[in-house]
């Protein structure tokens, strides 16, 4: 009856508090509250991304696991504490679990950050770096607008096929890039980025020429090869 | 027509009002409340009626779905035809099937004072041959086993009884003892047979004593989880909260079992008197039934036995004249795979979508409509009603230390004995798979099985001398799940067999938690590429990790039990895993990739079959007069390899081919 219990909690105003220990941090916390509430108002990071506060609580996206004292991962914000209990909520382990998990949601992700309004400013980005996944292009870490785009003024850049996540002067200051950190693998990035060049009025052969002066001995170059013919076939 | 159940004479004060709570044993024992003789020989003269038919003869035809499908229906219309037209006095009785599934169709012929003879395999024209045997030349000798003996009919000696036959004698029948000898139609015929027994014995004790009787006996949950239904039962009873409920999970839908169906469809009011025991001992006044909407006999088969419980005082006010009043509701899955898991099949009872939902709560402490509900499944009832009506003696001294008591196992795939066969927990795998269900068929030998459906794991040939228990399997990375053993022999390939299951699974996932739901595509999408001959050797680390991390983080059961497959055939054949990528072979010859078809010249008798029926025409006369595939051409379907009636074409690895003619 957990539910019940969280809604006697405030009856005549009282209180009650567990003591909860996370992550050898103990704490001592309102009976009833939801673990991530908990965690994240004692200073501890959980990326979540489908908990609406009381509106949604349906554990879809499965990033806010925790592990309990007997190894069992358990959604954080779904679990409201009820007595002196023990969780760890941040180790190398469950930020594996955590990544997997968002890599999953993002393969279903159109990723068009040169088109996105919000650029950096999204929650999806806002994980992706926390957790450190890769294969997301530069363009969701540029800071210009999507009107201040450098290739609308004819400027070609790499960003749309380079891997985020270099931090570089270039990107930061908002100059051009060159693909140094390397391409994105992934497929449908790569080739909707492509698309998007064309559309612009670029060469494809120019963008080619540019990646490699950074990409030629790599292997997935190849790759990008194909994607660009069959960008360039889509005409015929 | 006066039946056992009704009342025999003024005397009797059993009434809907005012329920006598001796009224099962009254049934059988004859009238415990007034002592005439008359009622006692009523009671007898149907009870044989009840045995033998009321003319002195009768047929016992099972029809249950697995012998509908092989064409029970039609002898049963040959009956008809065959009483009508010799004016025969005889009786058809209909049951359900007794689990020797490779010897369907079958029936039982009964007369007074002869044997009752069990006919199998039976084909509709070959009727009139074996009635006219049995009823007037009183010929046994084609039977395949006879019930009991009485050494009247000719050629008795010749056929085995049925407790003698090793397929019968080495199973335990516990829980199926009724399943193919009792009308699933018939309540009369289950009291007989011992029925309901339990019911009046629980209803005699308190509630926490029935609850400490089924704590005592050791029963744990069949549906899978192995939870101790005592103990489920204990916790529903001390949490606060009114209504409480009960529900009986019919929701059986792993491909290659169907012990649940068998025991609805054949004995289907055992399960209403576990699910009645259970509702006493919680305290609910409300039982459902949740049967997968796919399996109709078998839901309108519970129905029946609903209204004709409740017909008779067994559910409904003040059962059996206790203060206890209990009813059932018989409820049709939504037909996902999902249904199955509890708080999925809560959601659909509430008429919502079949989401399940995290947990706990436990629906012991939160269930249907937010009231605390316990949850088993039917074959848990069973055992339930069973142990309470035979006693708690009989059921320890089956099954091992942790585990007590017998299970249902569905045998199918590549074994020459197919069915459901009831044993001890405990046996070996071998014990089930070679004993009871006679190995591989000639021609082809075992490889592995595949224990506890599509979420469960894969279990080489060398380990097949493991305990079937909980504990055991889950250690050697498979279930026990609900029971069903596919035999998988060496025609198969063990990455196809993964794919075939996690195909299942990724289908009926229900969506709702990300790792299940792109997860399980994701690991479908790998086994595809290695199966189509462009994995590589990152494929099996990515698939291993991926499959942990989603058997660990996903929401429900089946995301946390769909990777098994995978995962367990990446244990025990990764050898076959890494010859589709690194030498770019499939061992088995399966998968369409890594193979070619070739026609063996000398055996060829050139009748022109293969290159009528080959959809791209890539079959063609050689200057010899024979046939020979064009390999640029051919599309790997296998047309040719099925049609072929001299078994000229032969299945070859692409490898082997390209080497052959280098060489040569």
């Amino acid at each position: 009856m957990l539910f019940r219990k969280s809604v006697r909690k405030s009856w005549l105003g009282v209180k009650y508090v567990v003591k909860l220990k996370l992550n050898d941090k103990e704490i001592e916390a309102e009976k009833g509250k939801t673990l991530l509430e908990i965690a994240l108002e004692n200073g501890f990071d959980i990326p979540h991304l489908c908990m609406l506060k009381d509106l949604y609580y349906g554990t879809s996206c499965r990033l806010c696991l925790v592990m309990t004292s007997r190894g069992k991962l358990i959604p954080s914000c779904y679990y409201r504490v009820s007595g002196n209990e023990e969780f760890i909520v941040d180790s190398p382990e469950l930020r594996e679990i955590r990544r997997v998990n968002f890599e999953l949601i993002l393969s279903y992700h159109k990723v068009e950050c040169w088109l996105c309004n919000r650029k950096n400013n999204c929650k999806l980005m806002d994980i992706s770096r926390k957790l450190g996944v890769e294969g997301l292009p530069v363009c969701s870490q540029c800071p210009l607008a999507p009107e201040e785009c450098l290739l609308k003024k004819g400027i070609l850049c790499l960003g749309m096929i380079t891997l985020s996540g270099c931090d570089a002067e270039c990107i930061i200051s908002g100059g051009q890039c060159w693909g140094c950190r390397g391409p994105v693998t992934r497929e449908d990035i790569l080739e909707r980025a492509f698309r998007r060049y064309k559309e612009l009025g670029f060469d494809l052969n120019d963008v080619l020429f540019r990646a490699e002066i950074f990409w030629n001995s790599l292997k997935e170059f190849e790759k990008i090869r194909e994607v660009v013919e069959k960008v360039k076939g889509d005409d015929k | 027509m006066w039946s056992l159940l009704d009342k025999c004479c003024e005397k009797c004060k059993h009434s809907d009002k005012n329920p006598c709570p001796d009224y099962i044993e009254c049934r059988v024992k004859g009238p415990l409340c007034h002592d005439d003789q008359k009622c006692k020989e009523l009671r007898k003269k149907r009870i044989e009626e009840l045995k033998y038919g009321i003319h002195g003869s009768k047929i016992r035809i099972p029809l249950s779905s697995c012998t509908l499908a092989t064409g029970a229906e039609e002898i049963y219309n040959k009956f008809k035809e065959y009483i009508l037209e010799k004016r025969l006095d005889t009786e058809i009785v209909i049951s359900g099937c007794f689990g020797l599934d490779y010897l369907d169709p079958w029936f039982e012929v009964v007369m007074k004072g002869y044997p009752a003879a069990i006919y199998t395999k039976v084909k509709g024209k070959d009727i009139p041959r074996i009635l006219d045997e049995y009823f007037e030349k009183k010929d046994v000798s084609n039977a395949f086993a006879l019930r009991y003996r009485t050494g009247k009919a000719k050629g008795e000696e010749k056929v085995p009884l049925l407790d003698e036959i090793d397929v019968w004698k080495k199973q335990r029948k516990w829980v199926s003892r009724n399943c193919g000898f009792v009308n699933p139609e018939s309540l009369e015929e289950y009291i007989l047979s011992g029925g309901y027994s339990g019911l009046s014995r629980s209803l005699k004790m308190k509630p926490e004593e029935v609850i400490e009787t089924v704590l005592k006996s050791g029963l744990r949950g069949r549906g899978g989880a192995g939870f101790p239904t005592g103990l489920k039962w204990k916790i529903t009873r001390t949490q606060p909260g009114n209504p409480k409920y009960v529900i009986a999970n019919a929701d059986e839908g792993d491909p290659g079992a169907f012990m649940n169906r068998l025991l609805a469809e054949s004995d289907p009011f055992r399960i209403i008197e576990g699910l009645t025991i259970a509702g006493y001992s919680i305290g609910a006044n409300h039982g459902y039934i949740f049967v997968r909407a796919e399996k109709p006999l078998m839901a309108s088969r519970l129905k029946k036995a609903v209204e004709e419980a409740r017909k008779y005082g067994l559910l409904g006010e003040n059962i059996l004249g206790s203060s206890f009043s209990f009813d059932i509701d018989v409820i049709l899955s939504a037909g996902a795979f999902v249904c199955g898991e509890e708080t999925a099949m809560l959601s659909a009872i509430e008429g919502k979508r079949a989401w399940p939902r995290q947990r706990p709560p436990y629906p012991a402490q939160q269930g249907l409509w937010g009231q605390p509900t316990a949850i088993n499944n039917v074959e848990t009832l069973a055992h339930v009603a069973t142990i309470m009506s035979y006693g708690l003696e009989e059921f320890i001294k089956l099954g091992t230390e942790k585990t007590k008591g017998t299970k249902m196992f569905c045998v199918t795939g590549s074994v020459s004995r197919p069915g459901v066969y009831e044993v001890p927990v405990g046996v070996s795998i071998r014990y089930l798979v070679e004993e009871l269900a006679g190995g591989a068929p000639e021609g082809s030998s075992i490889k592995a099985v595949q224990i506890g459906g599509p979420s469960g794991g894969c279990i080489p040939k060398d380990k097949f001398d493991l305990p079937i228990d909980y504990e055991t399997l889950q250690s050697a990375g498979a279930i026990m799940g609900s029971g069903g053993i596919v035999v998988i022999n060496d025609n198969n390939c063990m990455v196809d067999v993964a794919k075939f299951f996690l195909t299942f699974t990724s289908a009926e996932s229900c969506g709702k938690c990300f790792p299940c739901r792109i997860g399980l595509r994701k690991l479908l999408d790998i086994l595809d590429k290695i199966t189509s001959g462009n994995g590589s050797e990152e494929d099996i680390i990515v698939l291993r990790q991926l499959a942990n991390s989603v058997r660990n983080s996903s929401l429900c059961a089946l995301g946390g039990t769909a990777p098994n497959p995978v995962l367990s055939t990446l244990r025990y054949f990764g050898d076959e895993y890494e010859a589709h990528i690194r030498d770019g072979v499939c061992p088995a010859n399966v998968c369409r990739a890594f193979i070619t078809y070739t026609i063996d010249q000398e055996v060829c008798i050139a009748c022109g079959q293969c290159a009528m029926n080959c959809p791209v025409g890539a079959i063609s006369k050689t200057s010899s007069g024979k046939y020979s595939v064009d390999y640029d051409r051919c599309i790997r379907c296998g047309t040719c390899f099925i049609i072929c009636p001299v078994n000229a074409v032969q299945k070859v690895s692409k490898k082997e081919l390209v080497r052959g003619e280098v060489c040569g």
